[in-house]
């Protein structure tokens, strides 16, 4: 892997993003809404919502941390292909890996900023009460980074699965949403009835587990190690996969 | 020697045949236009041929070595409908395609933008740049890694003139400096102007492949002069080596060096005429005539 081949796709990838004003708002000041109204109703302590504003922290992390490389990889794959983008990328020294880990530096960036937000938000607007530590930042944002790998990995794939940008979005939304709500994030696994086994195959419970034990439920080192190594595990397959799916070939 | 080589290659998506059987090679310095109507096989052989698509049989041979197996470096490709990222400039574009190939192989991104014609454009996105203006960049972008072989698939459909003849010059500058030029193109005044040979594809097979002008003389017919005649065409005809068309004297294989002699002789026999054509043909007159379309 040659750093300067990943840093030259990352580079046109952040330029691409930052032109393009609906992508800003979507990856920051819609989990900003998001976020805000959750606050409210969390705050009320009706229905589902009756843990305390911190529990939810992971939550909306994992929103940020599924949905956005989900979306945004899926339609970058589908439209490089119907671009002709990545033919011409076969032909040059860069590889499906190397471009992967590009898009992943840049994803795993905003991922992590917006998170930041998230946790000002949360904190300033929620009143929420988040375990503040030089281990609680690290495993996060560890957590975040892991978890934004092996999201675009999935991203990637769904992007080769489908036939064209809109589809791609649908798939990703069909595919984040439930896998949202199921992997101990908002929703605890004991009130799942039947679709509670289904939680331990999910990455992202992984990913809720950590940010959760990090930040909020005080979980002990081995928990926390426990959790993250099965979350890589998940997205070292998931990048994989994703980067063996490029379609650099027929 | 043979940058590119083909061998019985053949490529097939299911029950469809796209490329038949090809067998060719293109020489260091040689510009090679593969040219025929749309759906013949041209991009898929372009494919095999870079190794962006696997060939059911045959092989293919890019700088000595199976395409898969090729230093990317030395080889560039112009896909045809390629878009590169909107939201990026020309010098930001050139820079982001030179980044993926090692420092010491790219060429100055100054100098390829002046030489497509594109100093004038250097801030403004690909999205919002001319028809033409694309297209030259789209070239200069395949330029970044300075190939020894370069395959430009359709490199100026929709350009307009003077970006065509822009890319045209850069496509014999390539090629005098011992660039191997793949070229695929629907404009028959493309491959007469930069091709030293020309290969016509149809239904995946090649159904011919040789030098330009020898493909021209082989397969575009005799040129012809044509006369209108002020009186009767059947009557004027007596004495001369010529058909009848209409109120139209017809001689074929009258070169240009022939015209005055012939023009002399229907003086001296007292036929009035009111309007003389004379046409050399083509390579459209041979891509025509291969093709079964006339």
């Amino acid at each position: 892997m040659k750093p300067s081949r990943v840093r030259g796709e990352a580079s046109a990838e952040w330029r691409s993003f930052l032109r393009k004003p609906a992508a800003v708002f979507f990856t920051f000041v819609f989990p900003a809404i998001l976020v805000a109204l959750f606050a409210v109703v969390v705050g009320a302590g009706s229905g589902f919502f009756e843990e305390p504003q911190g529990y939810y922290f992971a939550g909306y992390l994992g929103f940020v941390v599924l949905l956005t490389p989900l979306s945004r990889l899926s339609s970058t794959v589908a439209r490089g292909r119907d671009r002709r983008r990545f033919e011409k990328l076969a032909t040059t020294p860069l590889t499906r890996a190397e471009w992967l880990t590009a898009h992943v530096a840049v994803n795993g960036g905003l991922i992590l900023a917006a998170s930041g937000l998230i946790a000002l938000l949360l904190v300033a607007v929620g009143g929420a009460s988040l375990t503040l530590s030089l281990v609680s930042v690290v495993v996060t944002a560890a957590s975040v980074l892991i978890a934004s790998a092996g999201f675009c990995g999935l991203g990637a794939l769904i992007g080769r699965a489908v036939s064209s940008q809109d589809g791609a979005i649908a798939v990703s939304n069909g595919v984040g949403f439930p896998m949202l709500f199921l992997a101990d994030t908002f929703v605890a696994p004991d009130t799942l009835g039947v679709g509670a086994p289904v939680v331990e195959l999910l990455p992202l419970t992984y990913f809720s587990r950590t940010v959760r034990g990090a930040t909020f439920t005080g979980g002990s080192g081995a928990e926390l190690v426990t959790s993250l190594a099965l979350l890589t595990v998940f997205s070292a397959f998931l990048f994989a996969a994703g980067a063996y799916a490029l379609p650099w070939h027929e | 020697m043979e940058q590119v080589e083909a061998d019985g290659l053949r490529k097939t998506y299911g029950e469809t045949v796209a490329v038949d059987g090809v067998s060719f090679s293109v020489d260091a310095g040689e510009v090679f236009a593969l040219v025929g109507p749309n759906g013949a096989g041209k991009t898929t052989l372009v494919r095999c041929l870079t190794g962006t698509a696997r060939p059911a049989d045959g092989e293919a041979r890019l700088l000595g070595t199976s395409p898969e197996q090729t230093d990317e470096a030395r080889v560039s490709l112009l896909p045809q409908e390629f878009t590169p990222p909107e939201r990026l400039t020309p010098d930001e574009l050139i820079g982001y395609y030179a980044s993926l190939y090692p420092d010491d192989e790219t060429r100055d991104t100054d100098a390829l933008v002046d030489e497509m014609g594109l100093s004038d454009a250097v801030d403004t996105r690909y999205g919002d740049l001319s028809g033409g203006q694309k297209s030259r960049l789209k070239v200069a972008v395949s330029l970044v890694n300075d190939p020894d072989v370069i395959f430009l698939d359709e490199p100026t459909t929709g350009i307009d003139p003077e970006g065509r003849e822009d890319v045209w010059r850069v496509v014999e500058r390539l090629a005098d400096e011992g660039t191997a030029v793949f070229l695929t193109t629907h404009y028959m005044r493309e491959v007469e102007r930069l091709a030293d040979r020309v290969a016509l594809i149809d239904d995946g097979k090649l159904v011919e492949v040789g030098k330009t002008d020898d493909v021209i003389r082989k397969h575009a017919g005799e040129p012809r002069l044509v006369v209108r005649t002020v009186g009767s065409a059947e009557e004027a005809i007596e004495g001369f080596d010529a058909t009848v068309e209409g109120d139209e004297l017809v001689f074929e294989g009258v070169g240009v060096d022939g015209i005055g002699d012939a023009l002399d002789a229907l003086d001296g026999a007292g036929v009035g005429y009111d309007e003389v054509r004379w046409r050399e043909p083509g390579l459209e007159e041979a891509y025509l005539h291969l093709t079964g379309e006339v």
